[in-house]
């Protein structure tokens, strides 16, 4: 019995090992193309390995093209978007998890918030471009605050509500009893205890506005508000490719979101599945 | 807990009523400003997008004339049609690879610490941004410096380069490919967190009775997981009917229009052609159409609304 069931065994965990290969084969080749000289990208052929691994390409990108002010303008971006689209779910979840509201005003502050996620960006950015220009916000980043924070609030609303209601009614109602204000239980009592779930929240959104292009590639035309994902694009479509610098900044594109998703992994997929997923 | 009083007697005390509807106001005075500023900003685009399709800048109001030329432009059906095609290869790959990756994964690896380590190896993919997933591919399928084509030719598989990016017929895949890479994962990892939820025991009996293992799959797990295959389906198609980032770097929408999808058409119209009027009539027209394909498939999503 165990020797026949161990071929096919070995023979999945073969096939599981393949799968993983031609998986991170890509990223890899990224990663060592990143870590080539100039020299290098002019022999005959690519290169699998690195020959004279460097991080000249990163320094050139980052200072020499000036891909820092792009990074700048990202973080700056997504932090205020993400405490602003938090800060607007809160006061959206807290009357709906925490207070006495009907199925109805639950269900449809619920399903507008899902629908939103669907709506596709190129058919919004058509209006907000004339509104952006009209306003004079064009190419300043408030307009990409406005627009990301917008466009996050599904998914913040969404995560907030499940973490939101797995806290206990009680807890609040404890404090109340106490003599404590509303705003006071709120604050010393729920904000605390949902500090979890609002971290994990945070760092998804983040990582979302991060990765965002089409807005930023429309509404915005210089360093001064361009954001990296639109620098990284900058530099594919260029007449000619440096090839390791592009490389750089895509790893940098990357690994922000990375180490992100990696720290909330075990919300991330609740979070991308609007609550239907709950992992561990 | 207002539920708990109106379960004791029909007729709640005053005093309870008073504090559930004073509970009730302070409710919906938090939530309604905020709801509704949230609602009418993110409708000002629609309206706009309305008053833009029905007005051209130097005319003023001209009617339907702006959907009548967006939807006399015959660039339109290509988009449309190459976008379903799109879809078609892009969907149902990532839905029967996350499939099959699930089940052999659940049904061979026992080990807790492997399962934990594969969980966090699948958010990767998912974590890219699209612009760095198009370059990532730009690197593989680029000419001259692309290593698949030096991999092939180094097998001995190919003597000339093939030209993964700018062959009309072959684009398209190249292009989906990408897509598959990054959006495989996120269906396995759905569908896997669902074959979790099948009870062990229900398997080993059918296992006892020596059902095959696609009788397995077909009458214990699938049972449990269609929910999840829906809300895959839901998920994805709708993100492939806007599929835009990763496509703009790798080809730009061609060669020709064979990878214009609808929001590289849209974009194309808006921004390189300055027709303002006329992508404003396709985006009213994209957002109506998404709206109702939304409304008609959440109704079998399994999320929970209240």
């Amino acid at each position: 019995m165990r020797r026949q069931r161990r071929l096919p065994r070995l023979l999945t965990l073969a096939a599981l090992l393949g799968v993983a290969v031609v998986f991170f084969f890509p990223l890899y080749y990224l990663v060592a193309t990143s870590l080539k000289t100039k020299a290098e990208l002019f022999a005959s052929e690519p290169t699998l390995v690195p020959q004279d691994p460097t991080l000249a390409a990163y320094g050139s990108v980052l200072f020499g093209r000036n891909m820092i002010t792009l990074l700048g303008n990202s973080i700056i971006v997504g932090l205020v978007s993400t405490v602003l689209a938090l800060v607007i779910a809160f006061a959206i979840c807290y009357p709906i998890t925490r207070l006495p509201t009907s199925r109805r005003t639950r269900s449809s502050v619920l399903n507008w918030a899902l629908s939103l996620r669907f709506l596709a960006p190129i058919a919004v950015v058509i209006p907000y471009f004339t509104i952006v220009r009209t306003i004079g916000l064009y190419n300043q980043l408030p307009a990409l605050i406005l627009v990301y924070t917008i466009f996050n609030l599904p998914l913040s609303i969404w995560m907030l509500k499940g973490f939101l209601a797995e806290i206990p009614l009680e807890t609040e109602e404890a404090a109340l009893v106490d003599g404590a204000s509303r705003w006071q239980a709120f604050r010393h009592v729920l904000l605390p205890l949902s500090r979890i779930g609002v971290l994990a929240a945070g760092i998804i959104v983040f990582a979302f506005d991060w990765a965002e292009f089409q807005f930023a590639l429309i509404l915005t035309a210089t360093p001064q508000a361009q954001t990296f994902p639109v620098g990284v694009a900058g530099l594919v479509t260029q007449f000619e490719i440096i090839w390791n610098e592009m490389s750089a900044a895509a790893v940098i594109a990357i690994a922000i979101p990375l180490m992100l998703m990696i720290i909330a992994r075990r919300h991330v997929m609740t979070g991308l599945t609007f609550g239907v997923i709950r992992e561990k | 807990m207002g539920g708990q009083v109106t379960a004791v007697s029909a007729q709640p005390p005053k005093v309870l009523v008073a504090v559930r509807s004073r509970q009730e106001r302070l409710a919906l005075r938090i939530l309604l400003p905020t709801f509704l500023t949230v609602v009418v900003v993110a409708t000002i685009p629609f309206v706009l997008a309305v008053i833009e399709s029905l007005t051209r800048e130097a005319e003023g109001f001209v009617g339907l004339d702006n959907y009548v030329r967006a939807l006399s432009n015959p660039s339109l059906y290509e988009s449309l049609r190459q976008t379903a095609i799109y879809a078609l290869v892009v969907v149902p790959a990532e839905v029967l690879l996350g499939l099959g990756l699930a089940l052999l994964v659940h049904r061979t690896i026992r080990s807790a610490a492997v399962k934990a380590t594969i969980y966090v190896l699948a958010i990767i993919p998912i974590a890219i941004p699209q612009v760095a997933a198009g370059v990532v591919f730009r690197l593989i399928y680029a000419p001259e410096y692309g290593i698949l084509n030096v991999i092939l030719e180094q097998l001995g598989l190919i003597d000339q380069q093939i030209l993964w990016l700018s062959v009309p017929a072959l684009a398209i895949f190249s292009v989906a490919s990408v897509d598959i890479w990054q959006w495989t994962p996120f269906v396995y990892l759905v569908l896997f967190a669902g074959l979790q939820t099948v009870p062990q025991e229900a398997v080993e009996a059918a296992q006892v009775d020596g059902a095959s293992s696609w009788a397995q799959f077909r009458h214990i797990e699938l049972p449990y997981i269609r929910p999840l295959i829906l809300l895959v389906l839901f998920f994805r198609i709708a993100d492939v009917l806007r599929v835009f980032d990763h496509v703009f770097i790798l080809t730009g929408g061609g060669p020709g229009t064979t990878t214009q999808f609808v929001s590289l058409y849209l974009y194309r119209i808006a921004f390189k052609f300055s027709d303002l009027a006329q992508a404003s009539a396709l985006a009213v027209m994209f957002m109506i159409a998404m709206t109702l394909f939304y409304t008609v498939i959440t109704r079998f999503m399994p999320l929970e609304r209240d």
